[in-house]
């Protein structure tokens, strides 16, 4: 690693670049694009989330004030604790544990640096772990492992029977670092009564192992606001999936990367309530009016990401989505299976999604863990992808009911648990009726494939399968 | 003495079993499995035979690439690769265990390899959960899955399990433990009469022999050990760690001309000391959590510092001069598991060696040898631990 990437603690220096940006819009329409000239290379990604409106203006304030409690949780007297995108931090929240969602920060990188993450990434490889393991959580856990952080007290996940590349890097990250460690374990069926036992008993092991390392028990009204919170938030997202079903589509693209972003950073928080709200809102007014949310109005394509986006800098995957007319109708981070949400509602199948319940604190519990249970991935890759309420069933679900044009798959060559069988699933999903094209890039590493590679074999397959 | 075992063992790795041609000879079936987390026992109450599949007569993974991502491990794209030649075909079921993702996926790509390749499915096909930690309620779980897959076994082949005959078999496969751990003993031992080749041979020969069989012929070799001649004397000792390794030549590459591989972690093998099962009321459960607690794979997540003192011991006890950690390329469980061993082991004072592969038969034995050759070189010439 080179000597000036230790000059300052990674995490500072992603909250003082976001904090500035989320500035950028407090002054005049002149002010701003007169700041924004200034802006390095990447202002491409300034750009992109201020000009989505107030939505984009409170989500940068949200990526700002997550750093902020991540750079600030031990000078405030919080426990701090490593933890995974398709983990929940609303618990965490009630408990007062600052979340550092690892894939949150390798994108705020991948996104902003034109260097990337490659130099935490090797740094990893250096210290015994496998260059061939998923770079979502590599990129900013390299800068833990170097030291190059704020710290870390503890370490979770939730990954274990969902995807070995991600619980490994937790696993790795724990021995390392000599750090407790409690990873929630997925058996391979969502529903029924073993599963379901299942969840909820690991899930209060882990409130127990929580409860052990702050010295505070879990208390039920802070729990119960946290619900509260969720609950208005699926509301929120279950509107913004209903609304993606019109044509045109009145959510801009950018706004699916808002919703998960909020929820993997906030949920259970006013934070990521405001950012819905403003979306919700930017939605309906453009839903009234029949426009498109794109930025120029008109929806060519609708597009389903069956997986992930990609993480390259400036937003360059929404530009180029914008440049083409097509409109993201989600992916498996941005979908929620709450009873209350498009999916569940029109399959009909009520067990597949998750109902918050309040009545008492043991319902409270339950219900979070089965809400857990339903965090992207850990829903829905954790058994044979063909299986009842796994993959294929909902992504086939999902095309449909999004009347989408087309499948896209994108991840990582570390994603092991789908690159075992995402072929199988591209072969059924065309023989469902739906162009589907594997894209071989890494989402946060554009040292694997180069974003002019990467957009140069999407057009073409655009263009051989005569969608554009 | 030890030759039956290697004739045993040579036979595997042609396709053909002495426990296979028994069990179809008296109409048997025959239930193909992965992973160590399939208890025999079970399936020797309920009279049929458990027999873990190999990749090894594998010779390149056209049907394995097919239907497998780029990004995935050679060994279940070998064992795919087989079974898509119609090499399994003698299988009547098959068990699927979770044991990574790799492995894991080997369900979805069998099955749609059958899809457009005729027969290769076998009538009974099962995913068996299996936790990744080894609480009381993931033993709980793992408990009912025994049981679904039993339940599963009984109405398929119109079997019972029978309590009796459950107990006989946890009693028949201890016997087999009590023999596995002398035989680790034996390989402790320096000057001693077994190398690591043969000790893979011994493995290999457990699931290819029935259970009666296999104890007679290890009870055998055990007795005949102080006339057996010194195989040892001379020659680094190398513990082996890592990925799935179940082929003798891969281990005669690792032992070469100068080195004797006394302990291993490799999934097939044994894990000393070897425990009993104790039966109790729910000789099920009593499965379940032995099954559980006597993995040592990385893919037992929060496990670690468990795993690491029983290697430390391991290392200790086997006199081991040197490690060598391997990783079949894409296992990221073994591969960064070895990252971290590595710098215990070297702490210790242990020379180690880290090797990326790819599995069995496709391994790349020259440079392999180039490696290792140039590990011999760093290791003591006098032994570090005499036994």
């Amino acid at each position: 690693m080179r000597p000036e990437i230790r000059e300052y603690p990674f995490d500072w220096m992603l909250w003082r670049t976001f904090l500035e940006a989320s500035r950028m819009k407090r002054g005049t329409e002149k002010e701003y694009r007169t700041t924004l000239a200034k802006v390095p290379y990447f202002r491409g990604i300034v750009a992109n989330i201020l000009d989505a409106g107030k939505a984009g203006e409170a989500f940068l304030s949200l990526g700002a004030a997550y750093l902020d409690n991540i750079v600030h949780a031990r000078e405030r007297g919080l426990k701090n604790a490593v933890t995974t995108f398709c983990f929940s931090p609303a618990l965490l929240y009630a408990m007062d544990v600052t979340p550092i969602c690892l894939e949150v920060l390798t994108a705020m990188m991948a996104l902003t640096y034109r260097r990337g993450t490659g130099e935490f990434l090797d740094y990893c490889n250096q210290i015994g772990f496998t260059e061939t393991s998923c770079s979502s959580q590599r990129g900013a856990l390299g800068a833990i492992l170097a030291g190059v952080s704020s710290g870390v007290d503890l370490v979770l996940t939730d990954t274990p029977g969902v995807c070995d590349t991600n619980a490994n890097a937790f696993a790795f990250a724990a021995a390392f670092l000599e750090k407790p460690f409690y990873q929630l374990d997925m058996p391979p069926r969502l529903t029924g009564k073993a599963s379901r036992d299942y969840h909820r008993k690991d899930f209060r092991a882990l409130i127990r192992f929580l409860e052990a390392h702050t010295g505070k028990p879990l208390d039920r009204d802070r729990l119960l606001m946290v619900i509260q919170e969720v609950e208005t938030q699926d509301r929120l997202i279950a509107e913004l999936e209903d609304m993606a079903r019109l044509i045109p589509n009145p959510l801009p693209g950018i706004f699916q990367f808002f919703v998960y972003g909020s929820r993997f950073m906030f949920a259970g928080r006013p934070e990521c309530t405001r950012v819905l709200e403003a979306m919700v809102d930017q939605g309906r007014a453009n839903a009234a009016a029949g426009r498109a949310g794109m930025q120029n109005g008109e929806e060519r394509l609708r597009a389903l990401f069956c997986y992930i986006d990609h993480f390259t800098l400036n937003l360059r995957l929404w530009q180029f989505l914008e440049d083409h007319k097509i409109t993201t109708c989600g992916n498996i981070l941005s979908y929620i299976w709450s009873q209350r949400s498009p999916y569940v509602r029109l399959t009909g199948n009520m067990q597949e999604g998750y109902r918050l319940e309040k009545p008492d604190l043991d319902r409270m519990i339950d219900s979070l863990a089965e809400q857990n249970a339903r965090m992207p991935m850990v829903k829905s890759i954790r058994g044979p992808y063909d299986h009842r309420e796994m993959w294929l069933e909902s992504t086939l679900a999902l095309a449909g009911i999004y009347n989408i044009d087309f499948i896209v798959y994108n991840g990582t060559p570390g994603c092991r648990n789908t690159w075992g069988m995402v072929k199988l699933l591209a072969r059924d999903t065309e023989a469902a009726g739906f162009p589907t094209y594997l894209m071989y890039a890494d989402a946060f590493d554009d040292r694997v494939e180069s974003w002019e590679n990467t957009r140069a074999r999407f057009e073409e397959f655009l263009r051989t399968r005569r969608l554009i | 003495m030890i030759e039956f075992f290697h004739d045993v063992a040579r036979e595997l790795g042609q396709g053909r079993c002495p426990q296979i041609d028994e069990s179809r000879a008296k109409g048997r079936p025959i239930i193909g499995h992965t992973c160590t987390f399939v208890p025999e026992e079970i399936l020797m109450a309920l009279d049929l035979t458990l027999f873990r599949i190999q990749g090894t007569q594998a010779c390149e993974t056209t049907i394995g690439d097919t239907y497998f991502g780029p990004f995935i491990c050679s060994l279940p794209k070998a064992l795919l690769q087989v079974a898509g030649e119609g090499r399994f075909r003698f299988l009547d079921g098959l068990v699927i265990t979770p044991g990574c993702d790799s492995m894991r996926r080997l369900d979805e790509c069998w099955r749609k390899a059958g899809e457009d390749i005729a027969g290769i499915v076998p009538a009974f096909f099962f995913h068996l959960g299996t936790p990744h930690k080894k609480e009381d309620f993931s033993i709980d779980f793992f408990t009912l899955e025994l049981k679904r897959l039993i339940g599963a076994l009984e109405n398929q082949f119109s079997v019972t399990l029978s309590h009796r005959k459950l107990v006989r078999a946890i009693d028949l496969c201890n016997r087999s433990r009590d023999l596995l751990n002398r035989f680790q003993t034996l390989r402790n031992q320096n000057p001693g009469p077994v190398t690591g080749a043969d000790a893979m041979a011994v493995f290999l020969a457990q699931g290819a022999l029935n259970r009666e069989t296999f104890n007679s012929r290890l009870e055998v070799l055990l007795e005949a050990a102080p006339t057996l001649p010194d195989k040892t004397s001379g020659k680094h000792r190398i513990l082996l760690i890592g990925s799935a390794a179940d082929d003798i030549d891969f281990i005669e590459t690792i032992e070469g001309e100068q080195a004797v591989v006394v302990g291993d972690n490799l999934c097939v093998g044994i894990r000393p000391p070897e425990k009993h099962v104790r039966p109790g009321d729910d000789p099920v459960r009593a499965l379940a959590a032995h099954y559980l607690e006597r993995c040592r794979c990385p893919r037992m997540f929060g496990d670690f510092d468990r795993r690491k003192a029983a290697l430390i011991e391991l290392a200790k006890s086997a006199g081991a001069d040197g490690i060598v950690f391997q990783n079949i390329r894409f296992c990221d469980l073994h591969g960064s598991e070895n990252g971290l061993l590595e710098q215990t082991f070297e702490k210790m004072g242990f020379p180690c060696l880290r090797l990326e592969r790819e599995y069995g038969p496709l391994a790349e034995a020259g440079r392999l040898r180039m490696r290792l050759g140039a590990f011999m070189e760093r290791l003591p010439k006098g032994r570090r631990h005499e036994t």
